[in-house]
């Protein structure tokens, strides 16, 4: 972790001296996009410094991408842009444990046409450890803004891949030119998971167990072999570059912690035999059933992300599906809700257990990401226990503390400003402050459907029931066409028909509350059918959502008029 | 003394997860009549456990306090059934990408959340061998189980301190999956050479890794190092249980020669529905046998087959056992037992042997399993009825003295983990998918297999 630290702090070194050429030449800008100043003061708002230490009507000044002072009794600098922070409400920007933000998904590999199974290249094997998410970083992925909406600063992003994908690097969520200019800490982490090569070895858990054994194994002992002769080479047999041995030597050393994407309690404990056989250095992320796993992450200090995906709530059987249950369908449901229970309570268990644990955003659509912090907290976790995991935990199992996570003088100016304290319900999110530049976002009217549920209620005067046109951008253009939504009972259900003659999609897991709508619908993208995630706020009669496309990492906005007349 | 050097082991073993402590019981079973299988049947007896051992058998025994007693009058207490060929408690079975993978570990791929593993409690079983599949001449390293139910932790499954087994693959099987993927072998006599090639191949890595061990250089450079050929040194070193897949005379046979050669001793043919055509053989070798009772001719290597297997293998020496392979055989395997008796005449101790004694020597665990002796795990099944009788009924099973299944309190939902998102449908007692696990991932499609575009 030294190193790690002193790569840390290299690296912002480096991001200041790039800082400040940026600013010189922003006096010629000539689109006129620049920042007129990178001085700021956010006055008179309520800084919740760190999980637990809030400062009232206090002033946060930032300069040249550093928070320069926060305090009640702060000079504002006479270049700073002043925000009012009355009824405002100042937090660390947070931390994403592990994601693929920012990453662009490469081609798989192609299948050799004289592929030999047992032995396939390494490429097509999933083995690239030498890989780094920096190959695939990009500026334009549209993953930085999304997670950036939803209060993220920062992202551990690893690549994408099979079973070694590459290493992992910290990034800033900015919006920036080049790749470089997002880099905080660059091949922190060696990223591995349970992906198998498409019919070649290894294909499975049990040939890639064995795989990583091998490779470790063999990482240990040409090591020793690289150094001895680099050491002095004379009378030893030239060690023969492997691109993929050398990417496991920090690893080998401890200098560089492994990153397990393992969502199951059977995932995470293989991750754990792993490491007992080998003794490298691990953390266990975007893990979703590790409520049984409390005592084992501290006996074996395991750096510890959660996912910050749910399951859906069960849904409640009422009235004529209530009476045709039989008692044994009863019995299964109500253990669907104590499982439910479990894993909304993950969060609330492990803090419970005393373990110090950050978030994973990896499978979460990121609109959902406040909704399902809300739901861990009315299971129990408490709301310091929560800001701590998105912000000061995630820095140190990141080995990033020094530099970021509270809201202190000195460290980076990753800050989220939402206008109520932000678990609760209603509150927005107003700015963020990414590397000291600002991100401004509308607030919305709180609108007449916050109140959905109950407004639903009332047959006839529901905001949702009726036909809506919608327009979305997809790579082939424009798609516009008819939403329809209907209410039986409780539940909502809705079809889609498009102006290009599109087969019609059914809507489904309609679901609304508290102004949000969301729903499932599949295309068919040649011949395979794809998930279409869309979630959004209703306001009015205006729906503005955003369409995510799961399987390609990729998601576009999406409007919708309720047509008059309903 | 020994306790706190107990004491001692266990504060040392505390943050490793393979140490998982596992639960011992004390009980006393009162006046059933007691099938030893080693020292014949007890009536009127009680057995007394004390911290999941054996501690006591004998008449008129005391609970000692605290321990609760459980009326056996009427019933018959027999040790819990072993099943040396299972597929079950496994998230994967085959890494069919290779022909020889000695590398992978069952023991990593323990899926204690099958649902199965509470249906083979209920069966009576108290362990199972839990094996690779047969799609690899040399498969992985197989797992011992004790059927520890109800738990997240895949370690708490394991038999503590069993030997290392390992799994090969003769036949159809293997060759089906390596004409599937356009590998060696695709034929009998391919597999006989893969198997050879492997083992010259491990010898002359243990010739190279024992040379650098000699050098005295203190700069010598070590060799590559390779999980499969380690796997495959140990077996030449005996150090690795082998149990191998096997149908037809011929293929055993050819086993028997290839590992004489390799002076590998420790052998346990699977299935081997023609191991009474080389019986003499396998008992000259000191190999035995694992089999079914009366299930072939699902392929065609299968087709010679006789019920009386197990009792021609019995009568010429040959240590057999009877196993599943199955999900649902594992349930009666009791039953399985009981049909040699009607195909050969074995007597109640030799047909319960072949499911409990037998299975425990072929998996090297019979110091701790197998039979009812004190000093011996108490793992244990209630049956009500002769285990033999076709009216047997087992009403509950023991694992180190706890108990895992109990007829008169079975509920009806016994998953561990829920998926809150998944749909009650109904429910399906029978899953086929359960029953033939063998060929798992092995081959790569059905229209593959018969192409000749490879």
């Amino acid at each position: 972790m030294k190193l790690l630290l002193t790569k840390t702090i290299r690296a912002v070194f480096l991001m200041l001296l790039t800082v400040s050429t940026v600013s010189l030449n922003a006096q010629s800008d000539p689109t006129g996009e620049s920042a007129v100043t990178r001085t700021f003061a956010i006055t008179n708002a309520t800084v919740i410094q760190a999980p637990g230490k809030e400062l009232k009507g206090a002033t946060v000044v930032i300069k040249n991408g550093l928070i320069q002072a926060v305090g009640t009794n702060v000079t504002v600098p006479t270049d700073a842009q002043v925000i009012d922070g009355k009824d405002m409400f100042v937090y660390a920007g947070f931390i994403d444990g592990l994601a693929n933000t920012g990453a662009k998904r490469p081609e798989n590999a192609p299948r050799p046409n004289d592929l030999f199974s047992p032995d396939p290249p390494n490429d097509y094997a999933g083995i690239t450890p030498e890989h780094s998410l920096l190959d695939q970083l990009d500026v334009a992925s549209n993953t930085i803004a999304s997670m950036r909406k939803e209060g993220f600063a920062i992202s551990h992003s690893v690549p994408f891949g099979r079973m070694l994908p590459g290493s992992g690097s910290i990034i800033l969520l900015g919006d920036k030119k080049h790749a470089d200019e997002l880099v905080l800490s660059k091949d922190v982490s060696m990223f591995t998971q349970f992906a198998g090569a498409p019919g070649a070895y290894p294909g499975n858990v049990l040939g890639i167990m064995a795989k990583w054994r091998n490779l470790y194994r063999n990482a240990e002992n040409n090591k020793q072999h690289y150094d001895s002769y680099a050491q002095n080479p004379s009378g030893i047999e030239r060690p023969e570059r492997d691109r993929v041995t050398e990417a496991f030597f920090p690893v080998v050393s401890k200098q560089r912690p492994v990153m397990f994407d393992v969502a199951g309690v059977l995932e995470v404990q293989r991750a754990m035999r792993l490491q007992k056989d080998l003794g490298f250095k691990l953390m266990v992320g975007n893990v979703k059933q590790a409520w049984d796993l409390g005592q084992m992450f501290k006996d074996n200090g395991t750096s510890v992300f959660l996912s910050l995906d749910l399951p859906d709530a069960p849904k409640e059987a009422k009235g004529k599906d209530l009476d045709e249950m039989t008692e044994e369908t009863k019995r299964l449901e109500a253990r669907k809700v104590d499982f439910y229970k479990k894993y909304v309570g993950q969060a609330a268990s492990l803090a419970t257990s005393g373990v110090k644990f950050g978030f994973s955003s990896l499978d979460v659509t990121s609109t959902k990401v406040k909704a399902n912090l809300l739901t861990m907290i009315e299971n129990g976790l408490s709301e310091s226990d929560a800001l701590a995991a998105l912000t000061t935990n995630a820095a140190g199992l990141l080995g990033i503390d020094k530099i970021t996570g509270t809201v202190e003088a000195g460290k980076i100016a990753n800050i989220m400003v939402s206008n109520a304290p932000y678990f609760t319900k209603d509150s927005q999110i107003k700015f963020m402050f990414v590397d000291g530049d600002k991100y401004d976002f509308e607030i919305k009217e709180k609108s007449a459907a916050g109140n959905g549920n109950r407004a639903g209620a009332a047959a006839g005067n529901d905001p949702i029931v009726g036909t809506w046109s919608y327009n979305f951008e997809t790579p082939n253009g424009a798609s516009t066409g008819k939403m329809t939504f209907a209410k039986d009972g409780g539940t909502y259900t809705g079809k889609m028909t498009n102006n290009d003659g599109a087969p019609d999609a059914n809507l489904q897991e309609v679901t609304f509350a508290n102004g949000t709508l969301s729903f499932i619908f599949m295309i068919d993208a040649g011949g395979q059918s794809v998930e279409l995630i869309v979630s959004g706020t209703v306001t009015g009669k205006q729906y503005d959502a955003e369409v995510t496309v799961s399987a390609f990492n990729f998601s576009t906005p999406m409007s919708a008029t309720k047509d008059d007349g309903q | 003394m020994k306790k706190n050097i107990l004491i001692l082991t266990l504060i040392l073993f505390t943050g490793f997860i393979s140490e998982a402590q596992v639960k011992k019981g004390d009980v006393l079973i009162k006046n059933g009549t007691v099938l030893t299988i080693t020292k014949g049947t007890l009536a009127n007896t009680d057995v007394l456990i004390k911290d999941g051992k054996i501690s006591r058998i004998g008449k008129n025994l005391k609970a000692p306090n605290g321990v609760q007693e459980i009326d056996a009058t009427g019933k018959f207490i027999m040790p819990g059934i072993i099943d040396a060929h299972s597929h079950i408690a496994l998230s994967s079975v085959n890494e069919g990408t290779s022909q020889v993978t000695a590398e992978v570990n069952m023991g990593d791929v323990i899926d204690p959340f099958d649902v199965s593993i509470y249906r083979a409690l209920a069966g009576g079983v108290t362990s199972t061998h839990a094996l690779h599949g047969s799609a690899n001449v040399i498969g992985g390293e197989s797992e011992t189980l004790k059927l520890r139910y109800g738990t997240s932790n895949p370690e708490e499954l394991k038999f503590e301190d069993a030997p290392r087994t390992i799994k090969f693959a003769l036949g159809e099987n293997p060759t089906r999956g390596g004409r599937s993927r356009g590998i060696q072998p695709s034929s009998r006599m391919g597999v006989e050479a893969m198997l050879r090639n492997s083992f010259n191949d491990a010898i002359s890595y243990r010739n190279t890794w024992n040379a650098y061990k000699a050098d005295k250089n203190p700069r010598k450079v070590a060799p590559e190092y390779d999980l499969r050929m380690e796997t495959l040194v140990d077996i030449l070193d005996g150090k690795v249980l082998v149990h191998c897949h096997s149908y037809r005379a011929d293929e055993i046979y050819m086993l028997l020669k290839v590992f004489k050669d390799f002076g590998i001793k420790k052998l346990t043919f699977q299935h081997a529905n023609e191991a009474y055509k080389v019986a003499s053989e396998l008992a000259e070798f000191g190999a035995s046998a694992s089999v079914f009772a009366d299930w072939w001719a699902y392929k065609l290597e299968v087709y010679w087959s006789t019920a009386y297997n197990a009792t021609i293998l019995t009568r010429n020496g040959v240590l057999t056992s009877i196993n599943s392979d199955s999900g649902e055989l594992i349930r009666h395997l009791f039953h399985e037992a009981a049909k040699t008796q009607k195909y050969g005449d074995l007597s109640d101790d030799e047909a319960l042997s072949l499911i409990t004694l037998n299975p425990a020597k072929q998996l090297g665990i019979d110091n701790r399993v197998g039979s009812i002796e004190v000093g011996k795990d108490a793992d244990i099944a209630i049956f009500e009825g002769h285990p033999l009788s076709v009216y047997a009924i087992p009403v509950m099973t023991f694992v180190d003295g706890v108990k895992y299944f109990d007829r008169a309190n079975d509920v009806a939902d016994q998953r561990i983990y829920v998926n809150p998102e998944e749909a009650v449908e109904n429910i399906t007692i029978f899953n086929r998918l359960d029953e033939d696990r063998c060929m798992e991932e092995g081959v790569v499609s059905f229209e593959a297999l018969f192409s000749n575009k490879k």
